[in-house]
This record gives structure tokens, C-alpha cells and sequence, in this order.
């Protein structure tokens, strides 16, 4: 491959370039997807193609083709070079300009315990069904949805800096939904942990066919829940619930693209301004997050981002203060920074590598501190578990969600499963409000396989986690209110 | 770009290889140029080419799919050994439908125009230099996506099917923002000739003037104008909520109600294919024929949508397409309907919609992009934007009044009016722009 990348960088530079890289994505997908008792879909796809990004002038140019021989490569770099020119005809304000970066050379494998394109197609098919058929045998369920995703991305990466990485990351992600109708009423249950980056042994782990009864019977039975009282609440958050909370309020509002308004026409801007950094209170003392994309089995643990960079560690919020945000190496210099800190990804061969959430985790609280310490501390509360109905505005302050199941905290206890809850609130109010969370051994991370940014629209996967939390004075509606 | 003739051969020599009962094989060429802007400047500028070939075999009831980006002899022999190893493999589906045979494809006005597939970088730039230009005069800050895309599909199967078909689609869409308030245009034509870059850029400056200085308002239930491009973001709720089966499994509003007046008698959308500036696929799902639909007449539920699966237990004609829509409208404009309204809350834009409960299709967003109060017929302040919860049946349940439709920029090709309804419920207040 070293002789095409050659050619892709030789063209650019011949141009002008200040900076060029060529991405040549490998790909193979296995989607299966069964639907009640029916294996609607089961697809085994391949994929092989390259796009070269060009810096001329502080002007990006961006091209892609899956004919990867050397007269494709360099008609393809050309194509760049001649988009970066045009390009030029509406400059930014400071020429962009990446942050310096060292040369690695490097080669590297993720995890993947057991390589589920070894396996059986059919093996896999079997086990969805008999999970769907396990479902669909309760009363009252009347629809499931179970699928399972599995990639093998194999990414090299090679730019004008020298470097030349070959990255190779397996994904899986399975997606399971029961529906139940009971005298009227409909309601959903829905697989909470997300994937991982591994193997099938992931899809073991969380073991759809002994789960699939009691995911089927939790949708009956919140069918036969009461409905919440909207009001002022407490709320104990489950870490799978919380993941979402903190993907919408913390995630997207800290990158640093959106803060700096090139997100503005669509996925929207942020609240956070560059002059927050490392002053603005985001949330309560006990409110802390960190950036970790060296996690082992994390989403989005991809050794080095699309720019070239080593992932990396590093604190997001500290004792509630917003101490850092996600980057790429062409905003980095932009809030005064010398290097990236390696959020910058691609979802596909054919798509321009942006700043994206990287795997981002709530800390947990002191050891010893459980869910129940949280409850005991209620008067009256909501218990929320898992992940539902979600919205937030396009500066994320405002936001409302869901969960997939609720039940009503009373005097320190638990007592009743409740239905429809939703609750508003603002992010950093609402982050303010944390007055508790339960130690290290509750902490849990789930894997978000689909957080949609961009135009055109790409989808990307990063891994979330946290310890059960608490919140207090919530306002909490039956999703009409 | 293959001809279809090309395209043809290609897709017959992949069945002539495969040694399954049945098979379909489907191609697609996507070409893309899409420039993005952000605070004045282009952020981004790309040139995609996407070639790709399908194939679905199957033996029996058992099937398996593969996608290749190959399409070398070697390249498509590996996809069929593939897809046929897989089927091989996999479980029988009770629910497997046979593939159908030749269809009658119906005309369409045209809708694959060279202006746009030939589209040079540097026209789009030049297009995005105006909308910039006109943001600084005016004080503003653009951002946007300018795209001109060029597809071309085909599908052929072992029963002798055969469609192709081929669009252009340029889309435009730009949002300036001030320092309170946000102005957004948008269009999507299938030919150059087609787009008024002028007249986009003075409809995003008017709008982002009008957005200014807002001030917070009441939440609670309002009667509302939505422009197309937030009643068009309802109606696609409102109509991707009809599968009969679900419908029949008692799991969405639509149970029980086909022949029913379920909406205001104001209410007709259907699936139209004649309309030329609404680009109608010739084919959609398994290469049947794609004929206009009646979704809903005067607000009576005529007809939901039936996969092939569904059409065949009940004994219906398949839905392969659920769109273009058409909401049809009535004779006057937004601004009248403005004129018509007492009090109430002119909204430009919806954002991050989310279902809350799907047996209600009752639903969550944002306003986005300018909100403002009427009173007495005239728009007297831009307000902050609010979260609504509702349900896009009784956004149309209570219809007021309508505009002319119009063709709604977005990727569904979509014709809506502006839409007029009563106690539309807000929630909450934002402060973000």
C-alpha cells in the first residue's frame, strides 16, 4: 500500500500542499436483523475505498474513489487539490493550519476474543431467532426487533508528516426491542449495554437468549404501571441511563467544532464558549468527567484518530469545573492549544474526518457508596433505569428524556413501577443539582453505536460510563407536560 | 457513468452466475459534491463517487445478501459465492415473499438534469460566496451545506424484472446567525437552472433580521403557524407512523381506523408521481412499480402502508414507496394565514424530534430558527424558542387553515403548506439560538 500512499502525498505536495493524508478504509459488515419470528435481513458486506484530504492555502480539498490502483489514487488526489482551490474562494478568516504533530509509524490490533466473521453466519441467525422467539412467546408481546452489528474496519492512514498507521478495530453491536400491548396499552422494553469493541464474545456476555423472558416480561409489565404525577422530583439515574444524558449535555456541547460555530447549519452550536475553558461550573462538586480513548473495549479506542494522533486520556470536568474539550488538530490552534488531543474520526472511507465525542465517562463516587445509600436519601423520587425518549435544543441547554423504566421512589424506598415519565431541565442546572454518586464498583459503561453529526451526515460510535447518580428537584412530566 | 445498457449486462451476467433459485441484484452509482460553511468561511469541501452492486439470492426461503464496491468479474463472483454461502447457511424465513416479475414502470417528468451532475467546485464555492458575501453586509454569521448529488439505480432480478432509474437533486440550505436569533433558507431542485441562490440568500437575511432580539414567552398551549418546513417535519412523523401492520397489532393510533375520519377534513396527503418539481422514483422495494397512493382524504384514513410481507397475509397490493408526499393545501398563502390568526405563534423550524410515546405518536423538539407572536393578524416580536410535546394527529386534527402547498427542502421529497392548528402544547423556555 506504502507505493499508492506515495503517490497520493507526491501529488499533493507537488501542489502546494501544506498538509495531505490519504485514508484507505477496508471494511467488513455482517448485519443480521430479525424482526418477530422472521430473519428479515442478514447482509455480509465488503467495502474497499480511499479518500485523500488536501490542506492548500489554509483551504481543504477532499476526495474519494474505490478504484485504488495508481492512476486512481493520483486522479483522485488531483480531484482534492483542485476542490481545495476552489475552496480558496471563500478563506477563513485564519488560513487553517494543523497542529504540529509527531511522525509514528505503527501497526495495531484490537481487541476481538472470538472473530465473529469466523463464525457461522447461520450459528448467529439461530441465536437471534431463538432470543425473538423467546420474546415473542410472552403474552402480550406483539413485536420484537433484534439485530446484531459486526464490523472490521481496517484503517491505514498515511499523511505528510511521515506517518504511517495500519489500524484494525472489530465492533459489535446488537440492538434488541420487545413491544407490548396490554389492554390498550403499548410499551417497549429495550437492551440496554450498547456494543463494544470486541468479539462475539460481547454478544455471550450479555446472553440474548437467557435474557430475552424478562426483557419480554419488564414491556407487559410496564404496560400495567401507573402513570407518573408530574411534579418536582428526585431522581436516581442508572449508569446506562445516565450514558445518554451525558452524551447530549456533556459530549456534544464540549467539541470544540460546535463551539467555534462550523456545526451552527445543522447539528447546532454549543453554550460553551473558548473563554470557558477552565472556568465555567458546569455542574455540582461531585460532577467530574474524563475523556478516555485508550479504554480498553471502548467504542471509540482507535489507537490514533483520523488526523494521525495518538488517543489519549484526559480530564473533561474536575470537582464540577469544565476543564477541556475535544478537538482535532485544526481547531486545537484555534483556542490557543499546540497539539490535538485525538477526537478527530471519520465514520466512513468517503466521509471528511470531524471532531466527534470521544468514549467519555461521569467518575465515580467514594468507595463503599451504593444505589441504595442514593434511594435511602429520597423522600420522594423517581428511580430511572436505562435509556428512552431523548431531545435537547441546539445550543444543548434544554433537554428532555425518557428511560426504560421508571419506578417511584417513596420515603427512602422503592416502591411502584411507574410509566411515560419524562423529565426537563437545563444542562448545567441540572448537573448542579448532583448531590451523590455510588462508588467505583457500580460503575458501568455502555457503548453508543450511532451518534449522528454532520452534513452529510455521518454515524459514530463512542463508549460512555458512570455510577448510579443522584439528582435533586427535577421537574418531571408525563411526556405531554 | 455506465449507460443503462452497461448497467444491464452487468446485472445479467451477475444473475447468469448464480446458481440459487431466485436472485435480485441491484446497482447504484452515487456522485457527490458537497461543500459545508461555518462562521463565513468553507470548512469543508468533498467530491464522493460511490459504484456499488447488491445481490440477494436465495434457495427455498432461505436468503443472504452481500454489497460489494468491486464490480471486477472477479470482484462480483466473490459477492455471489458469498451471498449464496450465506444463504445456504442461514434459517428459513416464514416470511419470505417471491420475487416479482417484469413491472410496468410508469412515465415521470424528468428528473436527471447534466447541470447538476456536472456541477464544478468551483460553482458551488462561487454559490456559497454570495450567501457569505450577504451575511457580512448584513452583519450576520452564515453557515451552511450546499450539495448536488447524481444517482443512479437499477435493479434486475431472475424473474426478468428490470428497472433504472437516475436524479439529480441540488440541495442548498444556509442559516445565519446574529447575535439573538437565527435565519434559515433552504431548497432542493433537480436542475441548476432551477435554484434562485439571490433569492435563497434574501430569504435567510430577512429571516435572521426578523429572529433578533427575542424575549421569553409563556409556555403552555398556543395556536400555531407552522411554515412547510416545520408542518413538513410532522407530516413525516405523522405518515412514517401508518404500517397496517402495526396499526393491526394495536401498537400505533392508526388501529382501527382506516375509513375513519381520524384528522381535520382538511387533511389529504398522498404519494404523488406527477408533479415536476417533485421527483418520483420509478421503482422502490423489489423493483415494483411505484403508483401514486392516497394516504389520507379529507382527513379519512384511505389506506396505510403494507410491506410486501403484509400485503400478501391481507390479501393487499404492496406500498414499495411511501413517497413523495403531498399534503395538499388551500388557496392562500403563509402571510394571509397570519393575517387570519388572533394570537398565536408563527414557527419557522423544528429540531431534534423524538418519539415520547409511539402508541400516541406523541413527540418531542425544539422551535428553531425564528418563533413569534401574532396578535391581531400581525407578528409583533420574534420570542425564544420553546420544547413542545404533541402529537403530530392532533397537530392535524386541529387544522385551521392552510396555505398553497410548496416543495420542502430536506432529503424526503416532500410538498407541504403551512399549517394552521389550535392548542399546539409548549413545555419550557430556551435561551439557545
Amino acid at each position: 500500500m506504502q507505493d499508492l500512499t506515495a503517490i497520493a502525498l507526491e501529488v499533493a505536495g507537488s501542489a502546494g500542499a501544506s498538509f495531505a493524508d490519504i485514508r484507505i478504509v477496508d471494511e467488513r459488515r455482517r448485519h443480521l436483523f430479525v424482526r418477530r419470528r422472521s430473519l428479515r435481513s442478514i447482509r455480509d458486506d465488503a467495502s474497499l475505498g480511499y479518500a485523500v484530504r488536501v490542506l492548500l492555502d489554509g483551504a481543504w480539498g477532499f476526495a474519494s474513489s474505490t478504484r485504488l490502483d495508481a492512476g486512481g489514487v493520483a486522479a483522485t488526489a488531483q480531484r482534492a487539490v483542485q476542490i481545495a482551490r476552489a475552496s480558496r474562494q471563500v478563506p477563513k478568516e485564519v488560513p487553517a493550519q494543523m497542529a504540529a504533530a509527531a511522525r509514528h509509524v505503527d501497526t495495531r490490533v484490537g481487541p476481538c476474543a472470538e472473530d465473529p466473521f469466523a463464525m457461522p453466519a447461520g450459528a448467529q441467525a439461530d441465536l437471534l431467532l431463538e432470543a425473538s422467539n423467546r420474546m415473542m412467546d410472552v403474552e402480550g408481546i406483539t413485536a420484537t426487533y433484534v439485530a446484531l452489528d459486526l464490523t472490521r474496519t481496517r484503517r491505514i492512514v498515511a499523511n505528510t508528516d511521515g506517518s504511517y498507521l495500519d489500524l484494525t478495530n472489530t465492533f459489535t453491536e446488537p440492538w434488541i426491542n420487545c413491544t407490548a400491548v396490554v389492554n390498550g396499552e403499548s410499551q417497549s422494553r429495550r437492551y440496554q449495554r450498547g456494543g463494544r469493541q470486541a468479539g462475539f464474545e460481547w454478544v455471550r456476555e450479555i446472553d440474548p437468549v437467557g435474557s430475552a423472558r424478562g426483557w419480554a416480561e419488564d414491556a407487559v409489565m410496564k404496560c400495567r404501571a401507573a402513570e407518573v404525577e408530574p411534579g418536582l422530583y428526585d431522581l436516581v439515574l442508572d449508569p446506562m441511563h445516565l450514558s445518554l444524558t451525558m452524551h447530549e449535555s456533556v459530549g456534544h456541547p464540549s467539541e470544540l467544532d460546535r463551539i467555534l460555530g462550523w456545526e451552527a447549519n445543522f447539528a447546532g452550536r454549543s453554550f460553551i464558549r473558548p473563554e470557558d475553558i477552565g472556568s465555567l461550573q458546569y455542574g455540582s462538586p461531585v460532577v467530574s468527567f474524563t475523556v478516555d480513548n485508550t479504554l480498553e473495549g471502548g467504542l471509540g479506542s482507535w489507537f490514533y484518530d483520523d488526523d494521525g494522533t495518538p488517543m489519549q486520556r484526559f480530564p473533561m470536568i474536575r470537582d464540577g469545573v469544565l476543564v477541556g474539550v475535544s478537538c482535532t488538530r485544526e481547531t486545537a490552534p484555534l483556542v490557543g492549544w499546540e497539539a490535538s488531543n485525538g477526537c478527530c474520526r471519520s465514520d466512513s472511507f468517503d466521509r471528511f474526518p470531524i471532531n466527534r465525542i470521544p468514549n467519555l465517562y461521569m467518575e465515580p463516587g467514594p468507595a463503599g457508596v451504593t444505589p441504595d445509600d442514593l434511594i435511602a436519601g429520597v423522600d420522594r423520587g423517581i428511580y430511572i433505569y436505562g435509556q428512552g425518549s431523548f431531545s435537547i435544543d441546539q445550543e444543548r441547554r434544554n433537554f428532555q428524556f425518557g428511560g426504560d423504566q421508571f419506578w417511584l421512589i417513596e420515603h427512602g424506598k422503592r416502591t411502584k413501577p411507574l410509566r411515560k415519565v419524562t423529565y426537563q431541565a437545563m444542562t448545567t442546572e441540572f448537573w448542579g443539582s448532583c448531590d451523590g454518586v455510588a462508588g467505583p464498583e457500580h460503575w458501568q459503561s455502555h457503548g453508543t453505536p450511532n451518534c449522528g453529526k454532520g452534513e452529510p451526515s455521518q454515524s459514530m460510535r463512542m463508549t460512555h460510563g458512570a455510577s448510579f447518580t443522584r439528582f435533586r428537584n427535577i421537574r418531571v412530566g408525563d411526556g405531554s407536560r | 457513468m455506465r449507460t443503462a445498457d452497461e448497467i444491464r449486462a452487468l446485472l445479467h451476467a451477475t444473475l447468469a452466475s448464480t446458481s440459487a433459485d431466485e436472485a435480485e441484484v441491484r446497482y447504484s452509482d452515487l456522485r457527490e459534491l458537497g461543500t459545508r460553511f461555518g462562521d463565513n468561511a468553507i470548512t469543508q469541501n468533498i467530491a464522493t463517487a460511490r459504484e456499488s452492486v447488491t445481490v440477494d439470492v436465495y434457495f427455498g426461503r432461505q436468503k443472504g445478501t452481500v454489497e460489494t464496491l468491486d464490480l471486477s468479474r472477479d470482484g462480483l463472483a466473490a459477492a455471489v459465492a458469498r451471498a449464496e454461502g450465506v444463504a445456504r447457511a442461514v434459517p428459513e424465513d416464514p416470511e419470505l415473499v417471491p420475487l416479482p416479475g417484469p413491472q410496468v414502470y410508469g412515465a415521470r417528468p424528468p428528473s436527471y438534469f447534466a447541470d447538476v451532475a456536472e456541477l464544478a467546485p468551483e460553482q458551488v464555492a462561487s454559490d456559497v460566496a454570495q450567501v457569505v458575501a450577504a451575511a457580512r453586509a448584513a452583519g450576520f454569521v452564515a453557515s451552511g451545506y450546499f450539495e448536488a448529488v447524481a444517482a443512479v439505480e437499477a435493479v434486475a432480478n431472475s424473474k426478468g424484472l428490470f428497472g433504472h432509474q437516475a436524479h439529480t437533486d441540488l440541495r442548498y440550505g444556509t442559516t445565519l446567525h446574529g447575535p439573538a436569533g437565527s435565519g434559515k433558507a433552504a431548497a432542493n431542485t433537480s436542475a441548476r437552472a432551477e435554484m434562485d441562490v439571490a433569492d435563497l440568500v434574501q430569504t435567510a437575511v430577512a429571516n435572521a433580521r426578523l429572529a433578533q432580539s427575542p424575549t421569553a414567552i409563556e409556555p403552555g398551549d398556543y395556536t400555531v403557524i407552522f411554515e412547510p418546513l416545520a408542518a413538513a417535519q410532522l407530516l413525516a412523523f405523522l405518515v412514517f407512523g401508518m404500517s397496517a401492520r402495526e396499526a393491526a397489532e394495536g401498537a400505533t393510533p392508526f388501529s382501527g381506523q382506516v375509513g375513519q375520519r381520524l384528522l381535520s377534513e382538511k387533511v389529504t396527503v398522498g404519494l404523488v408521481t406527477d408533479d415536476v418539481t417533485l421527483p418520483a422514483p420509478v421503482f422502490g422495494e423489489a423493483g415494483l412499480a411505484v403508483e401514486p397512493r392516497s394516504w389520507v382524504r379529507n382527513g379519512v384514513v384511505t389506506r396505510l402502508r403494507h410491506d410486501r410481507y403484509w400485503a400478501a397475509e391481507t390479501g393487499e397490493s404492496p406500498d414499495p414507496s411511501l413517497a413523495p408526499l403531498c399534503m395538499a393545501g388551500e388557496d392562500r398563502s403563509a402571510e394571509e394565514l397570519v393575517s387570519a390568526c388572533p394570537r398565536g405563534l408563527l414557527v419557522k423550524n423544528l429540531w431534534y424530534i423524538r418519539f415520547v410515546d409511539q402508541k400516541t405518536l406523541l413527540l418531542t423538539g425544539m422551535t428553531r430558527d425564528g418563533v413569534f407572536l401574532v396578535e391581531d393578524g400581525q407578528v409583533v416580536r420574534s420570542v425564544k424558542n420553546l420544547r413542545w410535546n404533541e402529537s403530530p394527529v392532533v397537530f392535524m386534527q386541529n387544522v385551521l387553515a392552510l396555505s398553497h402547498p410548496e416543495r420542502v427542502a430536506g432529503w424526503l421529497p416532500l410538498q407541504a403548506p403551512a399549517v394552521m392548528s389550535a392548542d399546539f402544547t409548549f413545555t419550557s423556555v430556551t435561551d439557545s439560538v
